[in-house]
């Protein structure tokens, strides 16, 4: 009697090895035909899925093969008068392609193809009394939000444009009564929530205020049977997950509490042999988000083939070491 | 699932139209109307209204898009009469759909704020729903969140030594259950045993029985304080991680504060629980720092751990009688269902709480038996085993010499409580399972003999700096390279080194290595 636990049963049949030169062509070509259906519904978030593509084909040591100089007139093309950076030509900023738009000239060392001072300010001006962060003009608070403020910052080396211990107070008042956090205050624990909230107070200088053993049980807790994760307590395991738990699991020191092996296979189940790529669960149809999130996963997992990934900017740790950046993560 | 949802680029754009047409509609009925009563205001009443109507439909298709919820919530700001109820209604029903839907939940508080729904009210709600729904861990959740409003714990008397530095923001009330007055969270067990033994496989209660089992963080104070003339050192040990090189530490002597340097015992921990100094007095002057060093060469002053509740909330006669039913019970469901982790590990907390020598024995058989149902976390649970064994190591302390503290054979995976080891001179790791002397090692400043053999040990990050360290044994460990054992160097009274039986031994020239990077090691075993 009782709940069953929701989960997916991996086939006998699903793919057991790492696939990473079909990834790789699978991400060269995405974006290739500028009409596909799904490429133009996924406008809206364009800067990001670059962003994404490009983090991935770096990790797999595959950069080389995208086109920098179209993808660095894009970005330009795509920073307002405010600072901000939209998702795609013709949109509105927002901290999110701002972000994005840094982490991707981060891996090229050449973020000056944006006006640097103006972008410090578009973040600075995000930045609410509280010490929250709104996503745009339009005062949407969340603290994915000032997860993307203080990454920027950072990767810009400009930290101190914004009230840091602010902004640690609004983030602290978003833990909960099971060491998480939400998006605000009040809002239940969510592993992406996590990740975010663990990175910033990793960018912050403030990982003590977490209770890692609480946070740890919690997140080990997203094991399911299958080895997959989960984002938070009954739901289906999904590959990105393999980020966003895991992530968080290294930031705090305690990602020995999963089973690496059985979280292995899973995100190996959920490449597609044929096209490339990976899924959010075994079977379902890939997209680049999943592909990054499945080949970062494994990297923090320790897979020879894939470089290192910092856990705290899912970026290559050769590009943060140029940078001079080390996050700090509890031990 | 992006793709499905109206972008937040489409909200944004009928957001700017929106706005331009109350502006508009405004100016037009001043224009058009200037003796009617119509009010503009009911224009543009009528113009968001049509708006949620239109909002609710994309609800409908996708309830769970950031952008129709975060536009639902801007229409309902700027409605000139907003309808709360009718909005509270929107998210009974989203709700009794997908009691998971944070979105919703999200609305739901804010709405609640705007209106002024009283807290007892939603905690109605959340009774409802726990009562007819398994999956409802966003409930519980909830229920966190209002019992410190509903049942606040008794304000403590300010205490003069608790300062918040502005550094240091207080952590969320959500986290600590102690905040919830007593009777309450009694009748709070009783509710949440219901619904663990009406299904002992729904996680959500057992989560939040772990957070009403939890306990009130420790004020920050300090905890112990050592003093060597020798060293002409001052070791403090505080109740949680500070940074006391920016918080103003002050070291005062003889009533005259002393310009002091501090530093944290490894560069790795800018927050750190023990800070050690370098005055710059000279030691003639010292003469009373604590009572009791007059004319010893060092002295020390620390609290009693059982007097400060290090490990375990204080327990009323009430709550201890709760307690142990609840043992009981959760016993008795354990015979039903042998199997069933949850109830292991709660049961092992309950202990914890009640006495956690006097179920030492239960509890190691119980963590045992946790690791073969549950085996994908069986690295949790060696860590939460080893912890809970150090507490009864340093609950024991109490009771004998503070100085010796051995950890031997105790299947550790891990090491933690550091800081409450300031005063130890000798100290045995001997046959565990650990594979590091972490940083927060350094925190063990009057360590003298470190025996570590028949572990696992590749690395030493935590022999830093620990001026009275003279003896380490290591013997059967992994240390494999020179590297590793660089940190030794910073150790100045080391003289004997026991590292036989690691794969470093093996290294060619390993003698004259080591002889030439520790030449104070006299005593050198490989």
């Amino acid at each position: 009697m009782g709940t069953q636990v929701k989960d997916v049963v991996i086939k006998s049949d699903a793919p057991s090895a790492l696939l990473l030169d079909k990834h790789a062509d699978y991400i060269a070509a995405y974006g290739s035909k500028k009409d596909d259906y799904e490429y133009t519904l996924s406008e809206y978030l364009r800067m990001s899925g670059i962003y994404w593509g490009l983090t991935v084909m770096d990790l797999m040591g595959q950069l080389t093969r995208m086109n920098q100089q179209e993808i660095s007139d894009f970005i330009k093309s795509c920073q307002h008068d405010c600072g901000g950076v939209s998702a795609s030509i013709g949109h509105d900023p927002h901290v999110l392609y701002t972000l994005s738009a840094v982490q991707i000239l981060s891996l090229y060392d050449n973020v000056n193809v944006l006006d640097v001072d103006k972008v410090v300010e578009y973040v600075r001006g995000l930045q609410q009394e509280d010490g929250s962060f709104a996503g745009d003009k339009w005062g949407e608070i969340d603290t994915r939000f000032s997860f993307c403020a203080v990454a920027t910052l950072a990767l810009l080396g400009r930290l101190d444009a914004i009230n840091v211990d602010k902004a640690v107070e609004f983030v602290l008042s978003c833990m909960n009564f099971d060491g998480g956090f939400g998006c605000r205050p009040g809002s239940e624990s969510h592993a992406g929530q996590i990740y975010c909230c663990t990175g910033f107070l990793s960018i912050a200088g403030q990982l003590h205020q977490v209770n890692a053993d609480l946070l740890g049980w919690w997140l080990c807790e997203r094991q399911l049977p299958s080895g997959g994760l989960n984002g938070r307590p009954e739901k289906l395991p999904d590959v990105c997950y393999s980020w966003w738990v895991l992530a968080s699991l290294k930031i705090i020191g305690r990602i020995h509490w999963i089973d690496k092996s059985k979280l292995r296979s899973f995100i190996l189940a959920c490449q597609d042999e044929e096209t490339g790529g990976f899924a959010d669960r075994p079977g379902d149809m890939v997209d680049p988000f999943h592909t990054l999130f499945g080949v970062a996963g494994l990297s923090l997992l320790g897979e020879g083939q894939i470089k290192d990934v910092n856990p705290v900017l899912c970026m290559p740790e050769d590009v943060l070491e140029r940078l001079g950046l080390h996050p700090d993560l509890l031990s | 699932l992006k793709i499905r949802s109206p972008s937040l680029f489409l909200f944004s754009c009928w957001r700017e139209i929106l706005l331009h047409l109350e502006t508009v509609r405004a100016s037009n009925s001043y224009m058009s109307y200037p003796f009617l009563c119509i009010s503009e205001e009911d224009d543009v009443q009528k113009m968001y209204e049509a708006e949620l109507l239109f909002l609710e439909s994309c609800l409908k298709v996708n309830p769970k898009s950031y952008g129709s919820w975060h536009h639902r919530g801007w229409v309902s700001a700027r409605l000139p009469r907003p309808d709360w109820a009718r909005e509270l209604g929107l998210c009974d029903r989203c709700l009794s759909l997908d009691d998971r839907n944070f979105h919703c939940w999200d609305y739901r508080r804010m709405v609640v704020k705007m209106s002024g729904v009283p807290v007892d009210q939603e905690l109605q709600f959340t009774d409802r729903l726990i009562g007819s729904n398994f999956s409802n861990y966003s409930s519980w959740h909830y229920r966190s969140t209002l019992l410190p409003l509903l049942h606040p714990e008794s304000p403590d008397p300010p205490s003069p030594c608790h300062q918040h530095s502005h550094s240091s923001p207080p952590p969320s009330p959500q986290t600590h259950s102690h905040r919830v007055c007593e009777e309450q969270l009694l009748k709070e067990y009783e509710l949440v045993q219901n619904a663990f033994f009406t299904d002992p496989n729904d996680q959500s209660a057992w989560f939040y029985y772990r957070w009403l089992l939890g306990r009130a963080e420790r004020e920050e104070m300090i905890s112990c304080v050592f003093v060597s003339r020798e060293e002409e050192r001052v070791a403090v040990a505080f109740s949680r991680p500070v940074n006391a090189s920016s918080s103003g530490l002050m070291l005062v002597l003889d009533g005259q504060p002393q310009r002091v340097e501090w530093r944290s015992v490894h560069p790795h921990f800018r927050h750190s629980p023990v800070w050690v100094s370098f005055p710059s007095w000279s030691w003639p002057h010292l003469i009373v720092l604590l009572p009791s060093f007059k004319g010893r060469s060092e002295s020390w002053c620390r609290d009693s751990a059982t007097d400060q509740e290090l490990f375990r909330s204080e327990l009323s006669v009430e709550k201890t009688s709760v307690l142990q039913s609840e043992l009981q019970s959760c016993n008795q469901l354990l015979e039903l269902e042998p199997q069933n982790k949850w109830c292991l590990l709660t049961i092992v907390l309950l202990m914890r709480a009640l006495d956690p020598l006097g179920y030492e024995r239960e509890t190691l058989s119980h963590f045992q038996t946790l690791k073969e149902v549950d085996s994908m976390r069986s690295a949790y649970y060696g860590d939460l085993c080893s912890k809970f064994m150090i507490e009864n190591t340093i609950l024991k302390m109490e009771y004998a010499e503070v100085r010796v503290f051995s950890l031997s054979d105790k299947n550790l995976t891990m090491l933690c409580h550091l800081d409450q080891l300031l005063l130890v001179t000798h100290i045995n790791l001997s046959c565990n399972q650990l594979l590091r002397l972490p940083p927060q090692f350094a925190m063990l400043q009057c360590l003298e003999v470190l025996e570590a053999d028949d572990n696992a040990i590749e690395n030493l990050d935590g022999l830093y700096y620990l001026p009275k360290l003279q003896e380490v044994s290591l013997k059967n460990n992994q240390i494999s390279k020179l590297s590793d054992l660089q940190l030794l160097t910073s150790c100045p009274k080391l003289t004997c080194l026991d590292l036989r039986g690691n794969p470093v031994t093996q290294i060619a020239n390993i003698q004259s290595e080591l002889t030439e990077l520790l030449p104070s090691v006299t005593d050198l075993l490989i």
